[in-house]
């Protein structure tokens, strides 16, 4: 989505990816309403919200598509994912199976998407620490190595929520600007794996 | 009664839509969903209430001219095509025609849970197994634990919780059944998110958990797609792409329009064909469509999701932002209180009434256009998951 001529509103897709559960839809009712709902109605296909996040004198419009979980929806997922420059991968702190899901999402879009997508990771439920299953350590260290940036959110609580979005706001301003985003300022170790596959990008 | 609330919101759309009025409303709709609206949503709905009285009152007139359950006798399936009329009485075919007709009107509430067994065919399906079958069914899977049990068990809170039956312990055990009994019975489907949707409804209507669990059967067994459910979800591609044909060839110039803007109309559609419009119409005005489906087939669902593109054509041709196509869309769905706008002719009224535009103004589809059309878009989208799967495989090796 090309930055609206004369004003600086930057129009950005945005993709929540994750599994089922893991809370994407609860992090943008947050992020967009403010509000946190216990049993938020499970999402078909994918659901679609607006935001703007004003970052110094820029506006940012998130155009936000926030998919269904279930592992059959995936052969949706390139629909919303195409094209995107932003995409949150999130998981739920409790639940480790949701983590190795996340590291599945990271791969399919780093293989598949937009090389210039902002990837973030958001461990999220990060308010239900005494049942934690996975070490925020962990995923800090899979983050950084995979270029992503890293933020455990609670979407109940409102940690970090909007936080993610601005951060990723931020970047996508840069970005604009630099031809290189410090996106972590991390080693990429598999600096190939992303060049060389995203040209087969179908954006 | 409706009780208005503090909130003040603005038109979710960008203009004022259906002369509506700020105030913001919650009320319950006809099958006792709590439904957030505003005044003139109201209204329309109590004028539904009205017509649909006055639509039982045929159906009354008819049942006393042609004798109880005259409905239930056999009819002549629109979908096999050729029919042999030397051995058909004429009688049978005057019924017939009279129903479809009486059907696109809408059967009312109370009499959809026998209108609904007959002419899908679930009462057929049901009368081939033995009377226990369901609670055998039943019984069989109490205690076990799939991964299709732990999603439906994960789903059955989030399934519209703004209905306070389904909200409630007994909604949601009953709901638990048929979406397990269903599981069993095809592994293939198991669960799929989006059928808890499709499920509760049928419950609300059927009234019994056996009724809702062979309409369940009968419409992923016979009236819908195959695959629409199963594990890529192939059935529902093979939709999408057939809308988008139909799409380009009914509308043109919204199909152009939202090609130059790059806006997929799957994004929107993919819930309607999935959910059965169930997530985004009130729930009569669902309902109304599903009396047709179950009549006539699922050339239904093409028909109302075309309907409700032509029905906004102009504000469509008009917008710029892909925001703005999703917000029109949505505020027109969530506001299709009075079905008939989208299913019957109205004489006497200007308004764009859906009904109206999905018979109509979109022009006959046989179901015939319709399979020909499916048949030329599985093979694409079986090649295009294929590729996905074998594309995605290549990852796993680190994973």
């Amino acid at each position: 989505m090309a930055a609206n001529a004369g004003n600086k509103i930057r129009n950005a897709k945005l993709v929540l990816l994750g599994d089922v559960g893991a809370g994407k839809s609860s992090l943008v009712l947050r992020f967009v309403k403010g509000q946190f709902v216990e049993f938020q109605e499970s999402t078909i296909g994918a659901a679609f919200f607006s935001q703007t996040l004003a970052v110094n004198d820029e506006t940012v419009k998130f155009e936000i598509w926030d998919t269904a979980g279930q592992e059959r929806y995936h052969s949706l997922a390139p629909m919303y994912y195409r094209g995107a420059a932003a995409a949150i991968v999130v998981y739920d702190i409790t639940n480790l199976a949701s983590f190795t899901r996340a590291k599945k999402w990271v791969q399919e879009l780093q293989a598949q998407g937009n090389p210039n997508t902002i990837v973030a990771l958001a461990g999220n439920k990060a308010d239900m620490l005494d049942a934690r299953q996975v070490p925020a350590e962990e995923a800090k260290t899979y983050a950084q190595e995979n270029g992503l940036f890293f933020m455990e959110t609670s979407a109940k609580t409102a940690i970090n929520v909007n936080d993610i979005f601005y951060e990723i706001a931020k970047r996508l301003l840069q970005g604009q600007q630099d031809p290189s985003p410090q996106a972590g300022m991390v080693l990429n170790q598999r600096p190939n794996e992303r060049m060389v596959s995203s040209s087969s990008c179908c954006s | 009664m409706p009780a208005t609330t503090h909130t003040i919101r603005y038109n979710t759309g960008k203009k004022t839509l259906f002369n509506a009025r700020l105030m913001s409303v919650k009320f319950e709709d006809l099958y006792g969903f709590m439904v957030e609206g505003n005044v003139d949503d109201v209204n329309v709905l109590n004028e539904v209430r009205e017509r649909i009285r006055e639509q039982g009152r045929v159906w009354w007139a008819l049942e006393a001219n042609k004798g109880a359950n005259w409905y239930l006798q056999p009819k002549i399936s629109s979908n096999e095509g050729v029919i042999s009329v030397t051995s058909l009485k004429l009688s049978v075919l005057t019924n017939t025609i009279t129903l479809r007709r009486l059907i696109r009107k809408g059967v009312p509430p109370v009499l959809r849970p026998k209108v609904w067994l007959s002419v899908s065919g679930a009462a057929k399906k049901r009368s081939t197994v033995p009377e226990t079958y369901y609670d055998e069914l039943i019984r069989a899977t109490e205690g076990k634990t799939t991964p299709a049990t732990r999603q439906i068990d994960h789903d059955l809170p989030r399934t519209f919780p703004c209905h306070p039956w389904l909200n409630s312990e007994e909604g949601q055990a009953s709901l638990r059944r048929v979406l397990v009994g269903y599981s069993f019975r095809d592994s293939e489907v198991g669960y799929c998110q989006g059928l808890n949707y499709v499920a509760a409804l049928l419950l609300l209507v059927m009234k019994t958990e056996e009724d809702a669990f062979w309409m369940l059967a009968v419409l992923l067994e016979n009236v819908l797609v195959s695959d629409c459910y199963t594990d890529t979800l192939s059935g529902c591609h093979v939709e999408q792409r057939v809308f988008k044909d139909l799409l380009a060839k009914k509308c043109p110039r919204i199909a152009a329009h939202l090609e130059a803007m790059g806006f997929d109309v799957s994004l929107v559609a993919t819930e309607w064909f999935l959910c059965l419009f169930s997530k985004s119409l009130p729930s009569e005005t669902t309902l109304r469509v599903w009396d047709v489906l179950f009549n006539e087939g699922a050339k239904v669902l093409f028909h109302v999701a075309l309907a409700i593109f032509k029905m906004r054509e102009d504000d469509l041709l008009r917008i710029q932002h892909i925001g703005d196509v999703i917000d029109i869309l949505q505020t027109t769905t969530h506001h299709l209180y009075d079905p008939d706008e989208l299913l019957t002719t109205l004489v006497d009224d200007h308004l764009p009434f859906l009904f109206q535009f999905a018979f109509d103004k979109i022009g006959s589809m046989t179901t015939n256009t319709i399979t020909k059309e499916r048949k030329k878009q599985e093979t694409v989208v079986m090649a295009e998951l294929d590729q996905r799967i074998r594309r995605l495989s290549t990852l796993k090796m680190d994973g």
